[in-house]
C-alpha cells in the first residue's frame, strides 16, 4: 500500500491507485475532462495537470499511478498546476461557441463549472474567428453539436470499451477535429443515453430530454432501476411531482457508471393514466376506507377460499406486508406468472439487461411468496373454490391465463397503478402508489438488497402496497406494528434469515448482498 | 440635573391672533389650490398623468428579432432569478439551426409578480425589458396572467413607452419592440425617449 501525500495530507492507498483517485479520497477534486472513474485512461485533455516532486513538469493526475513517497501539490496549494489549468481551459474554449443559454447541459458542464473555477477571462478569440462545425446533427436517440466539444474521446472510448459497438470516432485534424458516427449513420444500440451522461460538456445531448427542463430545477432523489432484475442504481430528476429523467448512479458492484434506454425510459410511466381514486365495479367512485372496509370484510367472510397473487414488481415490503395479508386468513399465495423465477439470472445482452424484466423477483423468492404454486392457484379459481381474488398488480390482469381465471371468481380486487381496460374486470380497484412514490427495497439478480427512496408524492387517494396491506391487516383484526417502509422492513429482518440484521439504514447508497444462507432459503 | 429643566408659565393666555392666523393659512392654501394655475399637488387623473421615471418598472415585455419572432431564446434565466417564480416558460425547438431554441410558452403571473425587474436584469438577450405601463386593470385573475403575444404587443406601450433595462453599455444598441415599430410603421408615430425623473 503505497503511501502518497497530497496536498500535504498523508494518505495510503492501494497499489495502482491514479494520482487522480488519490487526490479524490484526500478530499481534492482536480479538474478533468477525459479521465472518467469507468473508462480506460487517455490522458488527451490535459486538463488535471499536477505539481509532483522530482518531476521537472507537471503531470496529468489521471495518467499517474501513485508511487511510494510520492509529494504531490495540486490546484489547491501549487500556483503553478493552477495556472497551467488555466491555460488549458482558455485553450479548450478557443472555438467554443457561446451557447450556454440555449445549451441543455448548462448548470451540470464541466466547461461552465471550471470557467467559473478557473477561467473567469474574457475571450481572446473574436466570434467570428471560431471555427464552425457541425450543429443540432440527429444520430438516432442523441443530438451532436460538435462546436461544443472538447475532443476528449470519453464517448468513444465509451463506444470501444463498454457497448463494442464502436460507433463513434475523430474525423479532421488540428482545430477542426470533430467527433462523428460513420456517414452520419445513427447510434443503435441500447445504451446511447449513456454516451449523454459521459460528455462532460454540451456536444452529446438527450433527444428525449432535450428542452424539457433546465437541470438546475431538478431535485435528485436515489433510487432503482425497476426494469429488470439487474436492480441498476439511478437517480430520480424531479421537479413539482414529475420526474423528468433517469441518471444513472455510479455502483461499482452493480451497473458501474451506466444504464440502459429502456430503463430510462421508465420515467414516462410515472406520471400519466394514474389510477388515483378507489373505485367499485363499473367505476363507481368510493372513499378509500370505506372500500378497504369492504374488502376487509369480503376477505374475512372467505377465509380459506381467498386466493392471493403477489408482483415481483413490489418491493420487499410490500411483498412481506401482502404475504402476512394472506396467511392471516390462511388463503393461498403466489406470484410465478409467466415463470420470471426461471430468468432472474439470464442475461439478454452483455452488458446490463436480464431477461426477467421484474426488479424484485429474486426478492419475492427469498420471502417465500410462491407457496401454492400459481397454476394450483389459478386452477382453484377456475373451478369456483376461490371467493375473493386478491391481485397486487392490477397488470397481472393482462396476462391471459389469470384474466381467465379472473372470471370465475365473484368479487376480485386489483390493486392498481395504471387506467386501463383491464381493471374492468375487477370489483373494487385500490389505488396505488409506484416505486418512486414510497420508500423501500428490490432484491436484485445477485441477492443484493437495494434500496430506494421515495422522490415525490402519490397522486390522489393512491397508496404505497405496504399500506394497504397493512390498513387490511388491521382492519382484520391483526395488526402489525408497523408506521413506515422501514419498520416492515424491520419486521421481515427478523423473520427472514436471509436478511439478517439488515435495516434500511445500514443498507446504505449502494445496497448490500443479504446473507450467505439465501441460496438455501430460495430453494426451500 | 437642575441645569436643564425649564419653567414655563402656563397662565399667559395667547389670545386670538393664532388661530386666526392658523385659519387664514388654511384658507389661503385652499383657495390657491382652487384657482392658481399649478400651484395645486394633484393632477386630473386619468386624463393626466404624472410623468413616470424612464427606469420606471411597469409591466413587462418581450422584445422581437427583425423578423418578428422573439428575441427570447427560453434560457431560463428570469424564471431562475425570479423571487416572486412568477414567470413560466416552455421551450421547443426554432427552425433555424443558428439559434435552436426559443419559447413555445412564455407567461408572467403579474398577480404574483413583485416588479422588482431582476428577470432584466437576468436576461443575456435583452429579450424581457419592462415597461412604463402601470394602471393594471382586469376583471379575472385569469386576464393578469400574460402570455407571449401579448408581452410581445402590449396594448399601452405607445402611451407609456419602455422603462427599466439595465444600465450598460447595451443601453444604446437598438431594441425591437413589436408595438412600437407597428406604430411607427402604421401610423408614422415615434414616441418620445423616455424622460429620466420627473
Amino acid at each position: 500500500m503505497p503511501k502518497c501525500t497530497i496536498d500535504g495530507k498523508e494518505i495510503e492507498v492501494a497499489p495502482g491507485t491514479s494520482v487522480i483517485q488519490a487526490a479524490e479520497q484526500a478530499g481534492v477534486r482536480v479538474p478533468r475532462f477525459c479521465y472518467h472513474d469507468d473508462l480506460p485512461v487517455d490522458g488527451n485533455c490535459r486538463m488535471c495537470l499536477v505539481e509532483i516532486e522530482k518531476f521537472p513538469k507537471l503531470q496529468i493526475a489521471c495518467g499517474t499511478p501513485v508511487n511510494e513517497g510520492m509529494v504531490v501539490k495540486t490546484q489547491v496549494t501549487s500556483e503553478k498546476a493552477k495556472e497551467a489549468q488555466k491555460n488549458t481551459l482558455e485553450f479548450l474554449l478557443v472555438n467554443h461557441p457561446i451557447d450556454c443559454p440555449v445549451c441543455d447541459q448548462a448548470g451540470e458542464c464541466y466547461l461552465q463549472d471550471q470557467y467559473m473555477d478557473n477561467g473567469l477571462h474574457d475571450s481572446r478569440t473574436v466570434l467570428e474567428d471560431k471555427i464552425a462545425k457541425r450543429k443540432v446533427v440527429d444520430i438516432g436517440p442523441i443530438l451532436l453539436d460538435a462546436e461544443r466539444c472538447v475532443v476528449c474521446s470519453r464517448c468513444i472510448r465509451y463506444e470501444r470499451e463498454v457497448t463494442k459497438t464502436n460507433l463513434l470516432e475523430f474525423v479532421n485534424r488540428g482545430g477542426s477535429t470533430q467527433i462523428s458516427t460513420y456517414d452520419g449513420g445513427p447510434i443503435t444500440h441500447e445504451y446511447a443515453g449513456n454516451l449523454v451522461d459521459v460528455c462532460p460538456v454540451g456536444a452529446l445531448l438527450s433527444k428525449d430530454f432535450r428542452f424539457k427542463m433546465r437541470v438546475w430545477f431538478l431535485k435528485e432523489t436515489d433510487s432503482i432501476c425497476p426494469g429488470c432484475s439487474t436492480g441498476c442504481n439511478m437517480t430520480i430528476d424531479h421537479r413539482d411531482g414529475e420526474a423528468y429523467r433517469f441518471r444513472p448512479r455510479r455502483n461499482v458492484d452493480v451497473n458501474k457508471s451506466w444504464m440502459c434506454d429502456p430503463g430510462r425510459d421508465l420515467y414516462k410511466t410515472v406520471g400519466p393514466d394514474r389510477v388515483t381514486t378507489a373505485h367499485k365495479a363499473g367505476g363507481a367512485v368510493a372513499p378509500l376506507s370505506d372500500l378497504l372496509d369492504e374488502v376487509a370484510a369480503k376477505v374475512q367472510s372467505a377465509g380459506a377460499a381467498t386466493a392471493f397473487l403477489a408482483s415481483p414488481h413490489a418491493s420487499n415490503e410490500d411483498a412481506f406486508a401482502f404475504k402476512k395479508l394472506a396467511l392471516s386468513v390462511g388463503g393461498r399465495l403466489d406470484f410465478r406468472v409467466g415463470n420470471p423465477q426461471d430468468k432472474v439470472t439470464v442475461r439478454k445482452d452483455q452488458i446490463l439487461q436480464r431477461e426477467d424484466r421484474h426488479p424484485n423477483t429474486q426478492g419475492l423468492l427469498n420471502l417465500g411468496l410462491g407457496v401454492t404454486g400459481v397454476d394450483a392457484l389459478l386452477a382453484d379459481c377456475k373451478a369456483g373454490k376461490v371467493q375473493v381474488l386478491v391481485l397486487q398488480d392490477a397488470g397481472l390482469l393482462e396476462d391471459a391465463g389469470v384474466a381467465a381465471a379472473a372470471k370465475q371468481v365473484p368479487y376480485v380486487v386489483a390493486i392498481a397503478t395504471h387506467q386501463g381496460p383491464h381493471l374492468e374486470a375487477a370489483h373494487a380497484v385500490i389505488p396505488a402508489a409506484m416505486w418512486a412514490e414510497t420508500d423501500g427495497t428490490f432484491t436484485n439478480f445477485e441477492q443484493r438488497v437495494q434500496r430506494f427512496k421515495r422522490a415525490f408524492e402519490a397522486p390522489g387517494d393512491a397508496r404505497p402496497r405496504w399500506e394497504i396491506a397493512l390498513e387490511l391487516l388491521t382492519r382484520l383484526g391483526k395488526p402489525m406494528n408497523a408506521a413506515t417502509a422501514g419498520d416492515v422492513f424491520v419486521e421481515m429482518a427478523v423473520e427472514t434469515k436471509a436478511l439478517g440484521d439488515l435495516t434500511h439504514r445500514s443498507l446504505g447508497p449502494m445496497g448490500r448482498v443479504a446473507g450467505s444462507n439465501t441460496q438455501a432459503q430460495a430453494t426451500a | 440635573m437642575a441645569s436643564s429643566v425649564i419653567t414655563v408659565n402656563r397662565d399667559t393666555r395667547p389670545g386670538y391672533y393664532p388661530i386666526l392666523y392658523g385659519m387664514w393659512l388654511t384658507l389661503k392654501n385652499m383657495f390657491e389650490t382652487l384657482f392658481v394655475k399649478g400651484r395645486s399637488a394633484t393632477i386630473e387623473y386619468p386624463e393626466k398623468k404624472r410623468n413616470i421615471s424612464g427606469r420606471y418598472r411597469g409591466v413587462h415585455l418581450l422584445t422581437a428579432r427583425e423578423d418578428g419572432t422573439p428575441k427570447c431564446v427560453a434560457c431560463y434565466m428570469c424564471a431562475t432569478v425570479c423571487p416572486a417564480e412568477c414567470i413560466y416558460i416552455e421551450s421547443g425547438e426554432r427552425p433555424e439551426k443558428k439559434i435552436e431554441k426559443y419559447p413555445t410558452r412564455f407567461e408572467i403571473d403579474l398577480l404574483r409578480c413583485v416588479f422588482c425587474g431582476f428577470c432584466v436584469d437576468a436576461c443575456p438577450e435583452e429579450a424581457i425589458l419592462m415597461s412604463r405601463e402601470n394602471d393594471l386593470v382586469g376583471t379575472s385573475r385569469a386576464e393578469l396572467i400574460i402570455d407571449r403575444e401579448n408581452l410581445m404587443h402590449r396594448g399601452k406601450l405607445a402611451e407609456v413607452g419602455p422603462g427599466y433595462r439595465p444600465d450598460d453599455h447595451d443601453v444604446r444598441r437598438p431594441v425591437h419592440i413589436a408595438a412600437l415599430e407597428r406604430l411607427k410603421s402604421e401610423h408614422g408615430i415615434v414616441p418620445g425617449m423616455p424622460n429620466r425623473g420627473h
